[in-house]
């Protein structure tokens, strides 16, 4: 099997001392900052990329795996113990790992939340290594028409569905459209808006304006003194003697299943994937009366499925260039900047380093339980770390690091104004996903429309002409309906507002 | 002319007056400007080679190299153009796109401001298509595009790069007229043109050898002035009665005004580097088709070929 030997070629380069290393802080780092409430994955890979510029790519990537991984877990820290879900994926770890820890069972719930999230993290890893090199070819047979609704699919359900308002949501993708339309426009090479400064003319970096939306606002935030939380003294309760971890496989199967499905599906991110699973879960359940009150698979369920859905996202972003969430665009944006293009080359030029990135999604899954295991108690006294410290660390962070991309003040300024409007975003409830998304997949799909239309000279026709086409438009308009459903907005509201953010 | 006489000159008694003088040189670390992203291609080649000029360069000698992508580059040219003349900042240049960009925009640099040191690179452009297309030869291909005009499209790497430009040079060539797909790298054109989404697939012979060499794609012509080792059963363009001319240059440039002794080390350096077997080994692996020119015949070399496509933008314009 060509994968298989593609694996055995790429994994002597995950023994490097840097690439161990890298893993080990990233995994480490990326707990910390997950079990931080206001800080998320997507911000702590924001902070982490323009850092990572001057690294060896699998270096920077090994390090991203394990912030991407880490903080899916670190989530589930504070929720467990103080009720606070860290990020937005750990929404239902709250319902029964909190009760779990009222109960004195805390050290317990914080084992199988880690065991959970590790086995969910590696049957990703594992999914992602084996379905996207296969799925990559496929990309070959997508004609820029197919590109171009795919894009549009991807910006159309991210705006209506993340948004628990779709006025908002495709406010915020018009938003990132805008700013996609910057720089020379690759088709004619004319300059759009780039009011005459060489700074516009390639464009506004992805990197510039995701670390301006998702590390400037929780920043701002911190120092404002939001998101504070009493610690105080925080009691582990005993440790878990006899619990039958067995009776937890079915459970993980379930999830794991869930985790990777909603992953690969464009819009839905990891709080979705949770809130299914425990929903699931508990129909399968004996004793439904238990859940909600610490039953240990409705903590072990969204756990697992939370974690499964880290690698499956990336699949989509990998393959065709398409990141489904906001978590995904930023993978996307490291990959970019360490000079990987998303595509089937990517597969076959880079083989190494992508087949390394892959591997340490898996290996970082392993590292996070051993991380997790070792470092429990210090893990708690994250939680203790004065917020009004970490607001001007982050700040000073993303400005040395957006300065490092191109050693341009001009860029960390434009980065700042990005944080402050995230900022103002955040105030009036707008979603800031759907304008990211849209900076990424809106010149896609313009690029692509018009590459359509010289193929098929100005033939509107060719848009719709195979069933990839026929099926990605279809399913265009469902999203576009979908809020006037009052079915699916049942089932989709709740996730919706629960999910501001994505990750 | 009196000027690429005169520069050669000084550059053969430089290099026959001895290392002596030139011990002093460099005294510093030196900053190379690469105009395109870390990782690309470009920049592979730039850190490729800057191991080899420090080593040759002597005396502990230190490149670093610094990228300043954007703009297609502009943003580089640039910087490097404005750089203090001092020998210590150099910059890894390409054609076409350092003559093109001055001739379709307004920039903050032109030719003037630029000091050619060496060229390294050269590497001729390529037809290639499906094998099972309507045309697998030039001459299949001016009869089918004759047929059905404007029908023919062909993908590039970008609007007026080296790919466009060897396309509309070969159109006019030809008589023929064909329909213009830019994407945004050689990548996607390759897999456009695999996925059967455009006729012909514009590109780099070396960025086309390996898919051709699988049989995934053939080639209807390589556009240097012979073939290149990397792809010796390709024949050129003008083998097949077609005079055109067009690649992609990668060498050396430093502000205009540097001096003369650090002029003559660089080059010497880098003369020394493409003689190197161990610097020959990585360029095959890099599937680099290797053009060396000092001084004098690379900067000559960018004169004529800036204003030959001053003259194809006077009659077809690439930009709008």
């Amino acid at each position: 099997m060509e994968i298989f030997s593609a694996i055995l070629h790429a994994a002597p380069g995950l023994l490097d001392l840097g690439v161990i290393v890298g893993m080990i802080v990233g995994t480490a780092v990326g707990i910390a900052v997950g079990a931080l409430p206001g800080l998320s994955a997507t911000m702590g890979i924001a902070v982490l990329i323009p850092l990572t510029f001057t690294m060896e790519p699998l270096v920077a990537l090994g390090m991203i795996a394990g912030i991407y991984n880490g903080s899916m877990y670190g989530g589930s820290i504070p929720a467990i113990l103080l009720r606070i879900p860290g990020t937005p994926a750990g929404i239902a770890t709250v319902f029964d790992g909190h009760e779990m820890a009222r109960q004195g069972k805390a050290r317990l719930a914080l084992d199988i939340s880690l065991v959970s999230s590790s086995l969910g993290s590696a049957v990703s890893a594992v999914a992602l290594l084996l379905l996207a090199p296969p799925l990559a070819l496929i990309a070959l047979k997508f004609s820029p028409a197919n590109y171009f609704w795919l894009a549009v699919f991807g910006m159309t359900t991210i705006a209506i569905m993340l948004a628990g308002n779709p006025a908002k949501g495709i406010l915020s993708a018009c938003f990132g459209l805008c700013l996609g339309i910057v720089g020379i426009d690759p088709i004619s090479g004319n300059e759009r808006f780039t009011f005459g400064t060489v700074e516009f003319l390639s464009g506004i970096h992805i990197v510039v304006l995701l670390t301006g939306l998702y590390a400037i606002p929780p920043a701002i935030d911190l120092m404002l003194g939001r998101n504070s939380i009493e610690a105080g003294n925080i009691d582990l309760g005993e440790k878990s003697t006899g619990f039958r971890w067995a009776s937890l496989i079915p459970t993980w199967v379930r999830a794991s299943g869930i985790g990777l499905v909603v992953g690969l599906i464009p819009a839905l991110g990891g709080n979705i994937a949770a809130l299914l699973a425990w929903q699931e879960e508990r129909r399968y359940s004996k004793n439904k009366e238990n859940w909600g009150k610490g039953e240990p698979a409705g903590l072990a369920a969204p756990e697992c499925a939370n974690n499964a859905d880290t690698a499956a996202t990336l699949i989509p972003a990998l393959t065709l260039g398409i990141p489904g969430n906001a978590v995904a665009a930023v993978v996307l944006g490291a990959l970019l900047v360490h000079g990987l293009r998303p595509g089937p080359e990517l597969f076959s030029a880079n083989a190494d380093i992508t087949y390394g990135f892959m591997l340490t999604m898996l290996v970082t899954s392993g590292l996070m339980f051993l991380i997790g295991k070792l470092g429990a108690r210090a893990y708690v006294n994250v939680l203790r770390v004065p917020r009004q410290l970490l607001g001007p660390i982050i700040l000073a962070l993303t400005v040395v690091g957006v300065y490092a991309i191109h050693n341009s003040i001009f860029e960390v300024a434009l980065m700042l104004c990005f944080g402050l409007i995230g900022f103002a975003m955040e105030r009036m409830e707008i979603p800031t996903a759907p304008a990211v998304l849209a900076v990424i997949l809106g010149p896609i799909a313009e690029e692509n429309l018009r590459r359509a239309l010289l193929i098929s000279g100005d033939d509107f026709s060719y848009l719709l002409r195979g069933p990839i086409s026929i099926v990605l438009a279809l399913l265009v308009l469902g999203a576009l309906v979908s809020p006037w459903l009052p079915k699916l907005k049942a089932s989709f509201g709740r996730t919706a507002r629960e999910s501001e953010e994505g990750q | 002319m009196t000027k690429t006489v005169a520069l050669a000159a000084t550059v053969g008694l430089a290099s026959f007056a001895g290392t002596a003088a030139f011990a002093e040189y460099p005294e510093q670390p030196i900053e190379m400007i690469v105009a395109y992203s870390a990782g690309g291609g470009t920049d592979t080649a730039a850190r490729t080679l800057a191991p080899f000029i420090e080593k040759y360069l002597g005396d502990g000698a230190s490149i670093s190299v610094i990228n300043r992508p954007g703009a297609g580059g502009e943003i580089g040219f640039t910087e490097l153009s404005q750089a203090e003349p001092d020998g210590y900042t150099i910059g890894f240049i390409n054609t076409p796109n350092i003559l093109t960009i001055p001739i379709s925009r307004d920039t903050r640099y032109t030719m003037e401001d630029i000091q050619a040191v060496a060229n390294v690179v050269y590497d001729p452009g390529a037809f290639n298509v499906l094998p099972d297309a309507d045309f697998t030869t030039l001459e299949a291909l001016v009869a089918h595009a004759k047929e059905n005009p404007g029908e023919v499209t062909y993908g590039t790497s970008g609007v007026g790069g080296d790919d466009h430009l060897a396309a509309l040079q070969f159109s006019r060539a030809a008589g023929i007229e064909m329909r213009h797909v830019p994407f945004s790298g050689a990548a996607d054109v390759r897999a456009a043109a695999l996925g059967g989404h455009i006729d012909m697939a514009v590109l780099n012979i070396s960025e086309a050898i390996e898919l051709v060499e699988q049989g995934e794609l053939v080639s209807l012509g390589q556009m240097g002035e012979e073939r290149w080792d990397g792809a010796p059963d390709v024949p050129t363009f003008k083998e097949q009665g077609f005079d055109v001319v067009m690649g992609s240059d990668r060498g050396f440039g430093a502000p205009a005004g540097i001096p003369q002794e650090a002029l003559d080390a660089l080059q010497q350096a880098i003369a020394q580097t493409v003689e190197d077997p161990e610097f020959l080994d990585a360029a095959a692996k890099q599937m680099l088709p290797l053009n060396y020119r000092d001084s004098a015949e690379f900067q000559a070399y960018l004169e004529h070929l800036g204003a030959n496509l001053q003259e194809i933008w006077n009659e077809t314009p690439w930009v709008e």
